[in-house]
């Protein structure tokens, strides 16, 4: 694990542009965002607000119009996609709001994918402790069509998990997941910072979500415009509520789910 | 509706570009056929008409067989003093005597032998220009005396000759030297012939070897007279000794020859380009299968706003017979190309076909937009049908679910049930001595296991894929284990790209197991029935002068010489019934230089003078024993009557001495004056060395460039030569339904990559290099190619033993399996896949990776 003290990732005056002259979106603008490691960190924001974007770049797989990315002591502005694939594969974890698995593969098959695709060796004990810690041992034979919704994001939690990145990145994890299911999968991910030491960043709008993080980063117009530690529901409702009256903008949210 | 479908058509273009492709290409097969082969008969006709005589007469011999190919020294021939008989006739505007003979040589100086390639014949004509003459003088002299020659332009050109070159014609009688003093030109289409004109005087000394005969006598009708007027005024005063035809019924004899032989080409272009059109349904049936599946929501979203199911079904069908017309359009004008092509070809080969228009008749058009258009739209029937059924609601669900066909439990015992007939045929052919009875089985037979194998393939792909890519995950890693099941996902799709290319390699190993076992078959009745050391003969067979004979008894190192004629005409029954067959003379020692097997008698008492050697079939069939006599006609006319002094075991293999008499040439030469040898059988003297007395023979016999020697080796050399000619030929026709085929996999795995977008977003993103993404597509394509081979194989393996075993009643015993050609197909079938998988692959690693994240 990246020592403590030293940030997991780091975007330094992040700016995404999409398209030009007038029809220009600009998607992040000079971000400067720290990643810490070994926490659970939260981007929330409005629908449109960069989030994805932010994510994405950080991540290596999207390139920004400026500014650096630093995964640990590596610039991704200067790696070809070569480079990049290899950073993904060793010292990434994904997990996205659905599709996460690939249809023809067992779960077992899928946890270990990227692994398997570099070609290591898979670490056994660790493999089992986050099959254990998930709850996936009766599952790993299965196909992901016979999986519930819930199951099928803790698949994936647990193939990030499983070749032990440096970072994961879950965009909207518990998007398309009933409360319950999404509860689950969210106190995964908690428990991977706490037990097993996991840099996690998450994507999400949901205040609920968001509070079982560490640190939540507020994210409006492509620009960071607030922070929060150790967030609760209530207090991350009445963050956005409050930066929404001072920006004077309309923002809908959705309902706390129960 | 219509508006909707055409414009999910267009939509839908790039998709559909394979799929056109393959219409395309069978069209263009079947309209370039018809074509080509409607252009050569058209020019043909018009050859045959514009150069025949109004009438003309010939000799009436049943059986010397065609005069034009004969080249015994024996041609029929008309006497000359038949046309001051005719020349009075009312009517008779014109008559001329003819000489026209083919099967001499033409060499230059260097005895390099001038002539048509591929066996078109060269032919020595008297020069007499007459109004129905195919060719003008277009430079130098006409032949006058025995030194002079004209040849026509077209052999001129190819071979550089130029006036004055001095040449050489070798005729029945012997070669003689000439000089080209002209040249002629073909003012209708060069048949592929080499023409030499010889003075007449000339013409009847060398080649019928009298003055005074012709090989037939033409008469111009006068104006106002009909050609049957004509004949039916000539056919009396000339008797029953001669045939007397009109130029209508000598064209239409021409023709008659031509027209069968070009109807078998026809047929089996035809039916090559039938099998492309097989493999092109299976391509468009996956087309429209996949596109139906693609369009599920937009299909249900059409039934849920109220079309009905008809309508969904007839969008699908109109969708399909637009591709088919379309294609069957453009594959009209590219048939043209590919009979200009072929026309340009066979120019090259000879046949000219000169001042000829493409003959375009309506029934290919039509054919072509048939075949365009019905095989689009059977192929689309299945699919269109699915889509119909297609409930409203799937606009709502997710487009994700599996398609279904036939239950499997249904599918798995209809194929195994075809197959068990299928295989039942395939027996039945095997072992029936019936030959056209075994030959339908066979057809039958191969027909019904094509099918069984197409209706099982979806349930062989997972044990024969899993079999084929086994070990692929060992040694590919997670790349190996995804291909082999991306290639499973879909089993039916997968069987039906995969049978596409199954059909062509089954027939690629099925001609190769047959085509390998004729040759083996006849080497083995080389090795049992040739003792000779050497064989001097013609390539075509056809005789040649006795000057031959003399000069390999004269070159010293051979010891026994035997010379053989070949000549036809019949054994005469009892009862007056003639039975056909080619009456054989040799000289002495016939057994110390072919191995033939007696019943009784001997081949020394059979061939001496007076006997004759008889098959023992006829024998039985006759009641015939040693010293019976035995009734010869032979092809001059006469009739002899000879004793049985042999009787030899019938051997109907190829190449065996059948049912044909064999006489001494004494005898022969007595019935048949001036037959002349067709083969020289030697063996090397004691002490003497084969390779050198062979050395020795081609030297002397270079100044006759049209007979060769060999041994036993050269044989089976020759002979592997011609069927491997004629096997690449198939090949290099069945290469278009493998191209279709190919082209069948690029669809296949573009439509999966397209289909799979998300799941390579999400591959890439979690770390699968491009390199890695692109092998995995390869190796899919790899599975399919070698799931067809695999099946292609083991059918062609199959029919090719049930059609040896059938040919084994024929005499063809041996059965050899070439696997040096079977490990090829296996190699090109992996190399085919990767080729296939270049684009596609190339596409899926191109992909952006967030795009295809987002990918609905
Ligand atoms: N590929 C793209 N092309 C053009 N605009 C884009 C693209 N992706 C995102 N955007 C724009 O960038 C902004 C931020 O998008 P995104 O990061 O997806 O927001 P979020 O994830 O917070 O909803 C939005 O205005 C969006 O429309
Ligand atoms: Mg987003």
């Amino acid at each position: 694990m990246a020592a403590s003290g030293e940030p997991a990732a780091r975007g330094v005056a992040l700016s995404k542009a999409y398209g030009s002259g007038d029809t220009a979106v600009l998607a992040l603008d000079r971000v400067d965002v720290e990643i810490d490691a070994g926490r659970f960190t939260a981007i929330m924001g409005p629908s449109g607000s960069g989030k994805s974007t932010l994510m994405h770049c950080l991540a290596g797989l999207d390139k920004p119009t400026a500014g650096e990315v630093w995964v640990g002591d590596t610039e991704l502005s200067r790696l070809g996609d070569k480079a990049l694939t290899r950073l993904r594969r060793d010292r990434i974890g994904f997990v996205f709001q659905a599709f996460n698995l690939l249809p023809t593969l067992t779960a077992e098959e899928n946890i270990t994918l990227p692994g398997d695709i570099a070609g290591r060796r898979a670490d056994g004990a660790w493999l089992a402790q986050v099959v254990e810690t998930l709850n996936l041992a009766d599952r790993l034979r299965h196909r992901p069509h016979e999986l519930s919704g819930g199951q099928q994001q803790r698949v994936a939690v647990a193939r990030a998990l499983a070749a032990r990145p440096q970072l994961i990145f879950a965009d909207e994890p518990t998007g398309n997941l009933d409360s319950r299911s999404g509860a689950e999968v969210l106190d995964f991910l908690r428990r991977s910072v706490d037990e097993l030491g996991q840099t996690v960043v998450m994507v999400t709008h949901d205040p609920n979500a968001a509070s079982y993080a560490d640190l939540v980063l507020f994210l409006a117009d492509g620009r960071i415009v607030d922070r929060l530690e150790r967030p609760t529901a209530d207090a991350v409702l009445e963050r956005m509520r409050r930066f929404d009256v001072r920006g004077g903008r309309q923002v809908t949210l959705p309902a706390p789910e129960d | 509706m219509l508006k909707a479908t055409l414009r999910s058509f267009l939509a839908h273009k790039g998709r559909l570009a394979l799929s056109l492709l393959a219409v395309l290409l069978s069209v263009a097969f079947v309209a370039g056929t018809l074509m080509f082969t409607d252009t050569i008969g058209s020019t043909f006709d018009r050859l045959f008409r514009s150069t025949s005589a109004d009438v003309s007469i010939t000799a009436h011999n049943d059986v010397a067989g065609r005069n034009d190919q004969n080249f015994s020294g024996t041609v029929p021939t008309v006497p000359a003093s038949l046309i001051p008989q005719v020349a009075h006739l009312p009517g008779a505007a014109a008559v001329n005597g003819r000489v026209a003979l083919a099967g001499i040589v033409l060499t230059d100086a260097n005895n390099k032998s001038i002539g048509a390639i591929g066996g078109a014949p060269t032919i020595g004509i008297n020069w007499n220009p007459g109004p129905n003459s195919p060719v003008d003088l277009t430079s130098g002299t006409a032949p006058t005396g025995d030194g002079h020659v004209v040849v026509d332009a077209d052999t001129v050109k190819k071979h550089h000759l130029a006036l004055g070159q001095p040449l050489h014609v070798i005729a029945a009688t012997g070669g003689f030297p000439v000089t080209l003093s002209g040249i002629a030109t073909f003012n209708t289409t060069n048949p592929g012939a080499t023409l030499v004109f010889l003075d007449t005087g000339t013409a009847q000394r060398r080649l019928l070897g009298h003055e005074g005969v012709f090989t037939s006598i033409d008469l111009t009708a006068a104006k106002g007279v009909t050609h049957e007027q004509l004949r039916d005024r000539v056919a009396p005063v000339v008797g029953s000794a001669y045939d007397v035809k009109t130029a209508e019924q000598t064209a239409k004899d021409a023709a008659q020859t031509l027209g069968t032989f070009l109807s078998v080409i026809k047929d089996a272009l035809l039916g090559f380009a039938g099998i492309a059109v097989l493999v092109g349904v299976s391509l468009i049936l996956n087309t429209f299968s996949m596109l139906v599946a693609q369009r599920t929501r937009e299909l249900g979203l059409m039934r849920a706003l109220g079309a009905s199911r008809e309508q969904v079904n007839r969008s699908v069908l109109v969708e399909a017979a637009l591709l088919g017309l379309i294609g069957s359009t453009l594959g009209l004008v590219l048939g043209v190309g590919l009979a200009l092509g072929l026309i340009r070809l066979i120019a090259r080969g000879g046949m000219v076909l000169k001042g000829s228009q493409l003959a375009v008749h309506w029934p290919t058009i039509v054919a072509a937009y048939a075949v365009g258009i019905l095989v689009t739209t059977v192929s689309a029937y299945l699919p269109a049908r699915r889509a119909s059924r297609i409930s409203p609601m799937a606009a709502l669900r997710e487009a994700d679910t599996p398609e279904r066909g036939a239950p499997l439990r249904v599918r798995a015992v209809v194929g195994l049930v075809v197959l068990a007939v299928a295989a039942g045929l395939l027996v039945g052919a095997a072992t029936d001595r019936n030959l056209g009875q075994a030959g339908i089985l066979l057809g039958g037979g191969v027909l019904l296991s094509l099918v069984g194998l197409i209706v099982l393939g979806p349930l062989l792909a997972r044990p024969v894929i899993r079999a084929i890519g086994g070990w692929f995950p060992r040694v590919f890693g997670p790349v190996g284990t995804l291909s082999q099941r991306n290639a499973l996902r879909n089993p039916r799709r997968t069987s039906a790209t995969a049978s596409a290319l199954m059909i062509g390699l089954a027939l690629v190993a099925s001609l190769s197991v047959v085509g390998s076992s004729i040759a083996a078959s006849f080497d083995a009745q080389i090795d049992k029935t040739i003792g000779a050391d050497l064989i001097v003969q013609n390539s075509t067979g056809l005789p040649f002068p006795n000057e031959v004979g003399d000069a390999v008894q004269a070159t010293p190192g051979v010891g026994l010489v035997v010379r053989g004629q070949g000549t036809r005409g019949a054994l005469v029954a009892a009862d007056g019934t003639q039975k056909r067959t080619v009456v054989v003379g040799t000289g002495p020692g016939l057994d110390k230089v072919v191995r033939i097997q007696m019943r009784s008698g001997s081949v020394a008492a059979g061939t001496a003078p007076g006997h004759a050697l008889i098959g023992s079939n006829y024998a039985d069939a006759h009641g015939l024993h040693l010293g019976s006599p035995v009734t010869i006609l032979f092809q001059s006319g006469r009739v002899g009557t000879l004793t049985v002094g042999g009787i030899d075991v019938t051997d109907t293999n190829p190449g065996g001495l059948g049912d044909e008499p064999v006489v001494a040439s004494t005898t022969l030469r007595q019935y048949v004056p001036g037959a002349l040898d067709d083969v020289v059988f030697v063996n090397v003297a004691p002490g003497a060395s084969k390779a050198q007395v062979k050395s020795a023979l081609t030297t002397a016999l270079a100044k006759d460039p049209q007979v060769q020697v060999r041994d036993q080796s050269d044989y089976k050399k020759l002979i592997r030569g011609q069927i491997d000619l004629l096997l690449n030929l198939i090949y290099g026709l069945l290469a278009l339904a493998i191209i279709i085929a190919i082209l069948g996999v690029v669809n296949t795995l573009a439509l999966s990559v397209i289909e799979r977008t998300r799941e390579i977003g999400l591959l890439r993103a979690i770390g699968l290099g491009r390199a890695q993404l692109r092998r995995m597509v390869r190796l899919e394509a790899v599975v399919i190619a070698l799931f067809g081979a695999v099946l292609g194989l083991g059918l062609g393996l199959g029919w090719g033993l049930a059609a040896q075993r059938l040919l084994a009643a024929k005499g063809l015993q041996s059965l050899a399996v070439p696997w040096a050609t079977i490990i090829a197909v296996v190699v090109g079938a992996a190399v085919v896949g990767l080729l296939a998988a270049l684009g596609p692959a190339l596409r899926a690693s191109r992909l952006d990776v967030l795009d295809a994240i987002a990918h609905e």
